[in-house]
C-alpha cells in the first residue's frame, strides 16, 4: 500500500511540473499584462517600465519561471500583484470556502442520486424509471448559473426565505453560515445529481444482468437483500470513480456558482486573477488545483478495493 | 426586512445600534463590483479603492463641484510670488478617527510617508519626473504646513487632489501596525474604516466626532455629514445578482450599472436611476500613423459620417449627452466655443474620401464587451461608416487585450473610454504627445503639444481659458480622434434611500439617509 501511494505521488511530480510550465507560459502568451491593467489609460512608458521592473516582469520568462519554481519548492508561491497578499495562504483560505460548499454538495448529491439510480435500474422501463431518467437528463442539461439565478429569484427575491448575497463562515456562525450555503449547495446538488443518477442507473443495470444476481435471487434472497448486499457494492465502483472526477473538478473551483452567490471561493479567485492578469495568484491556484486533483483521485483509487476486492492497490 | 437581510447585518452594525442607546442602526448596503485592492489611499489602488478612501480620509484640499480646488483640512493657503512655496493654514478642531488632533507635524509625516511608499501611484507628480519636485515639507507652527517645490507648477494642487493620488489624504501614524506595515486608514473623513473581509465586504462606520463644514456638499469637500451609522459595501461581482439583491432589499445602492441595465429599472417606482456625467471621455480613437487614417481628409470623412448626438443617445440608452470638447460640460472652462463640433454631413463624405485617396480599404474598430458603451459605439459607428461608404469592421477584444493594444498604439480605430481627469488639461495630456515618446499618444501635433505644455503651467484664469479654446479649435481642424461625450456613472438606489449621488464617478456616502 505504502509503495503504491509513494509511486503515485512520485509519478505526479512530472505532471505537476508540466502543469506549472504550461500555466506559466500560456498566461504570458495572452495579450495584456498586469502593468497595463494597473496603469489603465494613465499609462506612460516610463511608469510602465518602472512598474514592470518593480514586479520583476521585465526579466526573461525562463528566469521568472525558475525563480517561481524555486519559491514553490520552498512553499512560497509569491505575492499577488494586485493586492500584495501572500499567494499560498490566500489560496488555502479560498479553497477552504470552496471545499465546504463542494463537499456538502457532492455528499448530498451522492446520498440522493445513488439510491434513485439503483431503484430506477431495478424498476427499468417503469414509469418511475422514465421519470428518473427524464429528471436526471433535465438536471444535467440545465447550466448551474441558470439554476442558481432561478433559485435566487425564487427563494431569495420572491419568497424572501434565503439571503440573496453575502457569505458567513459556518465556523463563525453555523446557523447563518448554513443558511447562506443553502442555495449554492442546492444548485450544485441538482446538477451533480443528474450525472450521478445516470451513472448509478447504468452500472446497476449492468450488474443486475449478471449471473450471480440471478443466483442470489434463486437462493431465495429478498430483492432488498439482493440490491443491498450483492448489487450495490459492485455497481457503486464506476460511480465512485466518477465521484473522484467530480470532486477533483469542483474542488478546483465552482466559479460560476461562486460568482452568482457572491461566495469568495477558489473559482472566483481564479477568474479574478485571469482578468487581472495576476500571474502569481493564477499560477498558485492552478498548481493547487492540480495537486488537489491528484490527491483526490489517489484517495478514490485507494478506496476502490472496498467496493471491488478484485482491484489491488499493490 | 427579509431574513437574509437580517442575518446579513454585521456585528458592527449591531454594536453601533447598542452604542446609540438601543435605537436601530441605519445601515446602507452598497454594491462593490469587485474587492478593493488596498485600504491605503493612493497606494495600490483602483477606482473602487479610491471610492472607499474618499469617504474615509481627507486631504488638505479637495476637488470641488466644478473641478476647482477647495479647502478641506486646510482652511486656506498662500502661494509665494515665485510659485514655489505653498503655505497651508490648518483648520481648527479637526481630529483623526482615533481622537488625535490634526497637527502640522502629523500632516508632514503623512505626506512624507505617502511620497516614500514604493507603490504610491502618483510619485511621478511630486519627484520631478511628471510634475515639479517637492524639495521640502515643513511644519513651522502647529497649524502651518509649508511645502516647497523645486520650480513652480500650476498643476501642483490639482495633481495632489486627484483621486488616483488618494487626494494626498492625511492619515494618522496609527494607520500603520507596530512593524511599520500599513494596517488600515485612520483618517479624518465622515466614516471610519471599521472592517475589511477580503473578497466579501468593507464596513465603514459613522465617525461620531466628525465636524462637518457649513454650507453645501462641494465635490469631495464642503458639507460632509454621515447620516447612516454603518455602510456595508458588499462585494457582488455578478450584476444580475446585484439587481436581484437590490430588489430583495439586500442591497440599497448599486453605484455602477450599465446604461442598458439601468434603463430596465428606470420606470420602476421602487428605484431611482441617476446618471451623472464626469470628466472621463467616451471616444472613437483613430490611429493617425495608420496609412489610411493619416490623412486629415479621411479622419474628417469619418467624423462627418457619424451622427454623434444620435450615436451617443443610443449607445448610452438615452442617458448621455454628446460633447465634442475634451473640456467637460460642467467645467468652468467649457465656454460656448467648446460647444462647436463637426456636424453630421454624409453628403460631404464622398468628396472627402476622394481627396483622401480612399479605395475601400478596411478599417477595423477595436472594442470590448466589458463596457457596453464601447461595444454600442463600435456597432453604431460601423453601421454609420458603412452607410457613408467606409468599409468598417468590428474586432471584439477582451479588455486587457484592448488596453494592451491601446498602450502600444496597435489599432486603426478603437472604441475607448478614458477615465476621469481632475482637470481638463489632464484630459488633453492623455491624448496629446509625441507617438515616439508614448505609444498610447493619439494626437501627435507640435502645436497641440506646445499648447498643452503651456496650459499645464498656466494658473486658473483667462489665459488658461484662451489656451483651452485654441486647443479645441485645433482639434476641430485636425480631428485626430472623435470625442463623443463625457463618460457617465449610472447608479440606482432603492426609493427609501435619500440624497444618494455618484459624483465624478465616485459614490459619495455622506449626506445619504435610509428611510424605510
Amino acid at each position: 500500500m505504502t509503495r503504491f501511494v509513494l509511486s503515485r505521488l512520485i509519478s505526479a511530480i512530472p505532471t505537476l511540473f508540466l502543469v506549472s510550465l504550461a500555466v506559466f507560459t500560456l498566461i504570458r502568451l495572452i495579450p495584456g499584462d498586469p502593468v497595463s491593467l494597473m496603469l489603465g489609460d494613465n499609462v506612460d512608458d516610463a511608469a510602465y517600465t518602472a512598474m514592470s521592473h518593480e514586479l520583476g516582469l521585465d526579466r526573461p520568462i525562463a528566469v521568472q519561471f525558475l525563480m517561481w519554481l524555486q519559491g514553490a519548492f520552498q512553499g512560497d508561491l509569491g505575492r499577488s500583484i494586485t493586492t500584495g497578499e501572500a499567494v499560498l495562504p490566500l489560496v488555502l483560505q479560498r479553497f477552504a470556502i470552496t471545499a465546504q460548499l463542494v463537499l456538502v454538495a457532492v455528499g448530498l448529491a451522492t446520498v440522493l442520486a445513488v439510491p434513485f439510480g439503483m431503484l430506477a435500474a431495478w424498476r427499468q422501463n417503469s414509469a418511475f424509471d422514465l421519470g428518473v431518467v427524464v429528471g436526471a437528463t433535465a438536471l444535467m442539461s440545465i447550466p448551474t448559473f441558470w439554476m442558481g439565478l432561478m433559485l435566487l429569484l425564487l427563494f431569495g427575491l420572491n419568497l424572501g426565505w434565503l439571503p440573496v448575497l453575502g457569505y458567513v463562515s459556518p465556523f463563525e456562525d453555523f446557523g447563518a453560515g448554513a443558511l447562506y450555503l443553502v442555495m449554492p449547495v442546492a444548485a450544485l446538488v441538482l446538477h451533480e445529481c443528474g450525472i450521478l443518477v445516470r451513472m448509478s442507473r447504468a452500472s446497476t443495470l449492468d450488474v443486475l444482468r449478471l449471473d450471480y444476481v440471478t443466483h442470489a435471487r434463486a437462493k431465495g434472497l429478498t430483492e432488498s437483500q439482493v440490491l443491498r448486499h450483492h448489487v450495490f457494492r459492485n455497481a457503486f465502483g464506476p460511480t465512485w470513480t466518477l465521484l473522484g472526477l467530480i470532486l477533483g473538478n469542483l474542488l478546483g473551483g465552482v466559479a460560476v456558482v461562486e460568482t452568482v452567490f457572491t461566495i469568495p471561493g477558489l473559482g472566483r479567485l481564479i477568474v479574478e486573477s485571469i482578468y487581472g492578469r495576476d500571474y502569481p495568484v493564477l499560477q498558485g491556484c492552478l498548481l493547487f488545483v492540480a495537486v488537489t486533483y491528484v490527491v483526490v483521485n489517489l484517495i478514490v483509487d485507494l478506496c476502490y478495493p472496498l467496493f471491488d476486492p478484485r482491484v489491488k492497490t499493490t | 426586512m427579509r431574513l437574509g437581510h437580517r442575518i446579513g447585518a454585521s456585528a458592527l452594525g449591531i454594536m453601533a445600534a447598542l452604542a446609540a442607546g438601543g435605537a436601530a442602526a441605519q445601515t446602507l448596503n452598497v454594491q462593490l463590483s469587485s474587492d478593493i485592492r488596498s485600504s491605503r489611499p493612493g497606494v495600490n489602488r483602483d477606482a473602487l479603492s479610491d471610492m472607499v478612501a474618499l469617504n474615509v480620509a481627507e486631504g488638505l484640499f479637495a476637488i470641488g463641484e466644478r473641478g476647482d480646488i477647495v479647502p478641506m483640512l486646510a482652511e486656506s493657503w498662500t502661494v509665494s510670488d515665485d510659485g514655489t512655496v505653498y503655505t497651508f493654514a490648518l483648520r481648527e478642531g479637526r481630529v483623526f478617527h482615533n481622537g488625535a488632533p490634526v497637527t502640522a507635524d502629523l500632516v508632514k509625516q503623512s505626506w512624507e510617508a505617502m511620497l516614500a511608499a514604493p507603490d504610491f501611484n502618483c510619485a511621478g507628480f511630486f519627484d520631478g519626473s511628471r510634475g515639479a519636485a517637492i524639495t521640502s515639507i515643513e511644519a513651522p507652527e502647529a497649524d502651518t504646513v509649508v511645502i516647497t517645490l523645486e520650480e513652480p507648477d500650476a498643476m501642483f494642487l490639482k495633481y495632489a487632489a486627484q483621486s488616483q493620488c488618494g487626494g494626498m489624504a492625511v492619515t494618522h501614524p496609527d494607520s500603520f501596525s507596530a512593524d511599520g506595515d500599513w494596517d488600515h486608514p485612520v483618517g479624518t473623513g465622515p466614516f471610519t474604516f471599521a472592517d475589511w473581509r477580503r473578497g466579501q465586504s468593507v464596513v465603514l462606520e459613522k465617525f461620531a466626532d466628525y465636524q462637518p463644514l457649513t454650507g453645501e456638499p462641494d465635490g469631495f469637500a464642503g458639507h460632509k455629514e454621515a447620516l447612516v451609522d454603518v455602510v456595508n459595501l458588499v462585494v457582488t461581482p455578478d450584476r444580475a445578482t446585484a439587481v436581484a439583491a437590490l430588489r430583495s432589499g439586500d442591497l440599497d445602492v448599486v453605484p455602477y450599472l450599465s446604461t442598458s441595465e439601468a434603463a430596465e429599472l428606470m420606470d420602476d417606482p421602487d428605484f431611482e436611476v441617476k446618471s451623472s456625467p464626469h470628466g472621463g471621455m467616451i471616444t472613437l480613437l483613430m490611429q493617425t500613423a495608420d496609412p489610411v487614417l493619416s490623412s486629415t481628409e479621411m479622419r474628417m470623412a469619418v467624423a462627418k459620417a457619424l451622427d454623434i448626438p444620435q450615436l451617443v443617445d443610443v449607445a448610452t440608452d438615452g442617458l448621455g449627452t454628446a460633447n465634442a470638447s475634451l473640456v467637460p460640460k460642467g467645467s468652468i472652462y467649457h465656454s460656448a466655443l467648446h460647444d462647436r463640433s463637426i456636424d453630421y454631413a454624409p453628403d460631404e463624405v464622398p468628396a472627402l474620401l476622394e481627396a483622401a485617396g480612399y479605395n475601400g480599404e478596411e478599417l477595423v474598430i477595436q472594442t470590448n464587451r466589458r463596457n457596453p458603451i464601447n461595444e454600442n459605439v463600435a456597432v453604431l459607428a460601423q453601421a454609420m461608416l458603412q452607410m457613408a461608404g467606409i468599409n468598417a469592421r468590428i474586432e471584439v477584444l477582451e479588455w486587457a487585450t484592448q488596453l494592451d493594444r491601446f498602450r502600444s498604439g496597435s489599432f486603426q480605430m478603437s472604441a475607448f473610454n478614458y477615465s476621469d481627469r481632475a482637470d481638463p488639461v489632464l484630459a488633453y495630456s492623455a491624448v496629446v504627445d509625441s507617438k515616439e515618446d508614448r505609444g498610447s499618444a493619439i494626437w501627435d501635433d507640435p502645436r497641440a503639444i506646445e499648447l498643452v505644455a503651456k496650459t499645464l503651467q498656466t494658473p486658473d484664469g483667462d489665459a488658461r481659458q484662451a489656451l483651452f479654446d485654441e486647443l479645441h479649435e485645433l482639434y476641430l481642424e485636425q480631428m485626430p480622434f472623435v470625442m463623443l461625450a463625457n463618460n457617465l456613472t449610472v447608479s440606482v438606489n432603492a426609493d427609501y434611500v435619500q440624497d444618494y449621488s455618484t459624483w465624478n464617478g465616485f459614490a459619495r456616502l455622506w449626506g445619504v439617509s435610509v428611510e424605510k
